[in-house]
């Protein structure tokens, strides 16, 4: 157990947690900004990296092949939007029906120009396409080229741009939508709509983070995106425990979520460094995704017995 | 917290100092990346560190990792081991092969358990090898003679559903080229693709309606073994199978190759980077030593199979 291993480990650590951070700014739109939960993520996240897969190995360039894969992700939110709008059905199913009808979709996408019409996984070397945006390979060099310094101007792009927009009226009608949904219609602003918009751009961030995955590790396979929700909600929940009381302005909110992740996998790597068996790793991170869930409802708890004096409230 | 800052510097500089320490024998350092738990890949890394084992003794230190059949684990487990600069890393399984190619361009990475390399890495092989820092061995079974099996032990089988899960790369490979010598044969084929463990037994029960199933070397179908055996053998439909492990859950017949020997296969040519120096991409990728004939007596018996005298039983 060698601490500069450790620390030799955290790198990779920082770069896998930006990536997803992304994701989970995306999930944070749709959990906390629209109140909805919304497991379209596990598919459109594997549709991100899909697409990009099947256009980057076409000879499109990086930048892109990522973007076309947010107005992939965009499609997927538009899908599980009028599920749940147009058709009525609740809105965790309406994820769900998007998300199992993008597995069969993933695979004719990265299917596209083989014979046999479907492909679960496409591999996208660092040797063969070396100006993809950020790779695995890099993560351990000091230079230019390490994702980390990509991934951080992304983010603080990302989240400069979701603060302008939802400072804007339109914005600020989508905010309204999630909080009060009736007090929004009486308002005279379009619910369906919002909802719609809404998912949307959460599933092309989470998209585009798919994409960014799929270079990052260097292939794109279909069950990429399994557990991705688990992940997203761990990020945002784990970002406003820590840094809830400090960080009260909406871009922050957003950098919090964006932290959440990093430390999500910053948890994962002291448990593999701890040489802990990794038989375990899903259960020794399920505990500690469960302990931070529970530390907003402890300190409640504890802030309320002080008040009463001693006396348990409920 | 001054008091705090020193005994963190201290600590630091005493595990610095051990890890010199144990720098002064060469001992080699060899991470392990295995994709999932299932038998087949078990055996492979049993193998391969009982070779090693044998070879170098006291001089490898292993560092085992499993992925728990998770994709994002499988970089961030690469990134691990090549942080803490091992000499040689063995990715088991397909995804762990490309997380860990893509991880690093200098350390040896030996793959196992991999049917196809070519399409795994997209490289063209050169006197079958790569030509960049990955080599090792392939589990592929020779899939005409697999064919020629279904034929020879059910010669009046007109329909062969061949069932495998549309998520592995591997298994998609090998359903191709089984249904091509299938269909040379003349006999029918048909695809029965489940996504994963929860749709396979509906998938399976679909398949019941061919003469005989076909299974490759298919990860979620090795982990679901009893559940298929629940109902084919009620059905009383053979499944052929590509992997020792399948047939034993729910088989009859196989043309087995051993994990264990390509594992230790894997470990042999470790043994030759590490200690003599052997140059990696030049390195052709091998297949299995030996491969034979095997049958599940217990699921033939209970079919009613007459199975010919040159195949072996499967040990129970």
């Amino acid at each position: 157990m060698n601490i500069t291993q450790l620390l030799n480990q955290l790198p990779g650590a920082a770069a896998q947690g930006l990536i997803w951070g992304i994701m989970a700014i995306g999930v944070y739109i749709t959990f906390r900004i629209l109140d909805t939960a919304d497991l379209t993520v596990d598919g459109s996240f594997a549709t991100g990296g899909a697409v990009a897969a099947i256009l980057i190995t076409s000879g499109v360039n990086p930048w892109l092949a990522t973007i076309i894969a947010f107005l992939a992700g965009l499609m997927a939110g538009l899908i599980t939007g009028v599920l749940h709008t147009g058709m009525g059905i609740p809105a965790i199913l309406a994820g769900i029906l998007t998300q199992l009808a993008l597995y069969s979709v993933n695979l004719r996408i990265q299917g596209l120009g083989t014979d046999l019409g479907s492909r679960a996984n496409v591999p996208l070397s660092i040797n063969k396409y070396k100006n993809m945006l950020v790779s695995l390979r890099n993560v351990g060099n000091f230079s230019i080229e390490n994702p980390i310094w990509l991934m951080l101007l992304i983010t603080a792009v990302l989240i400069g741009i979701m603060y302008w927009f939802f400072g804007t009226e339109y914005g600020c009608g989508l905010r309204a939508v999630g909080s009060n949904q009736q007090m929004a219609r009486a308002q005279g602003i379009s619910t369906g709509r919002g909802k719609i918009v809404g998912l949307m751009l959460s599933n092309g961030l989470v998209a585009f983070s798919g994409a960014l995955m799929a270079q990052y590790q260097g292939f794109s396979d279909v069950s990429m995106g399994r557990g991705a929700i688990v992940i997203g909600l761990a990020a945002v929940i784990i970002g406003e425990v820590i840094f809830g009381k400090l960080f009260r302005n909406f871009a922050l909110k957003l950098l919090a979520v964006s932290l959440g992740a990093i430390i999500y996998y910053l948890v994962i790597q002291v448990v593999l460094w701890l040489g802990l068996n990794t038989d375990d790793l899903k259960l020794l991170t399920a505990l500690v995704v469960a302990l931070f869930l529970a530390m907003p409802y402890w300190r409640n708890h504890m802030a309320a017995r002080r008040m009463k004096g001693g006396k348990p409230v409920g | 917290m001054k008091k705090l800052i020193s005994m963190l510097a201290v600590l630091t500089l005493i595990f610095s100092v051990c890890a010199f320490a144990n720098a002064e024998g060469t001992t080699y350092q060899v991470g392990i990346l295995q994709f999932v738990q299932h038998p087949a890949l078990d055996e492979a890394t049993r193998g391969f560190r009982e070779a090693l084992t044998e070879k170098l003794g006291d001089s490898v230190v292993f560092t085992e990792e499993n992925a728990s059949g998770e994709v994002p684990n499988c970089a961030t487990i690469a990134s691990q081991l090549v942080a803490k600069q091992v000499n040689l890393i063995m990715a088991n399984a397909t995804p762990p092969l490309q997380a860990c190619t893509n991880a690093t361009g200098d350390i040896p990475v030996l793959g196992t358990s991999v049917t196809d390399y070519q399409a795994a890495l997209e490289i063209e092989l050169v006197n079958d090898a790569t030509g960049i820092n990955v080599s090792g061995t392939s589990d592929l079974a020779p899939l005409d003679r697999q064919a020629e099996m279904i034929r020879e032990l059910f010669p009046e089988a007109k329909t062969v559903g061949l069932l495998y899960c549309s998520g592995e790369a591997n298994s998609i490979f090998q359903i191709k080229k089984v249904e091509e010598y299938l269909t040379a044969k003349g006999i029918e084929t048909k695809r029965y693709a489940f996504t994963d463990s929860n749709d396979l037994a509906s998938v399976t029960q679909t398949a019941t309606e061919c003469d005989v199933i076909y299974i490759p070397t298919d990860n979620t179908a090795a982990n679901n073994t009893e559940a298929i055996a629940n109902i084919v053998i009620p059905a009383k439909v053979p499944v052929i199978a590509g992997e020792e492990g399948i047939c034993k859950g729910c088989g009859i017949a196989t043309l087995s190759i051993s994990y264990y020997d390509i594992g230790w296969k894997t470990g042999e040519m470790a043994y030759e980077i590490l200690v003599n120096g052997a140059d990696i991409s030049t390195m052709p990728i091998e297949y299995a030593p030996q491969v034979v004939k095997e049958y599940n007596a217990a699921n033939a018996a209970e079919l009613g199979v007459t199975i010919p005298e040159d195949y072996l039983p499967i040990g129970e």
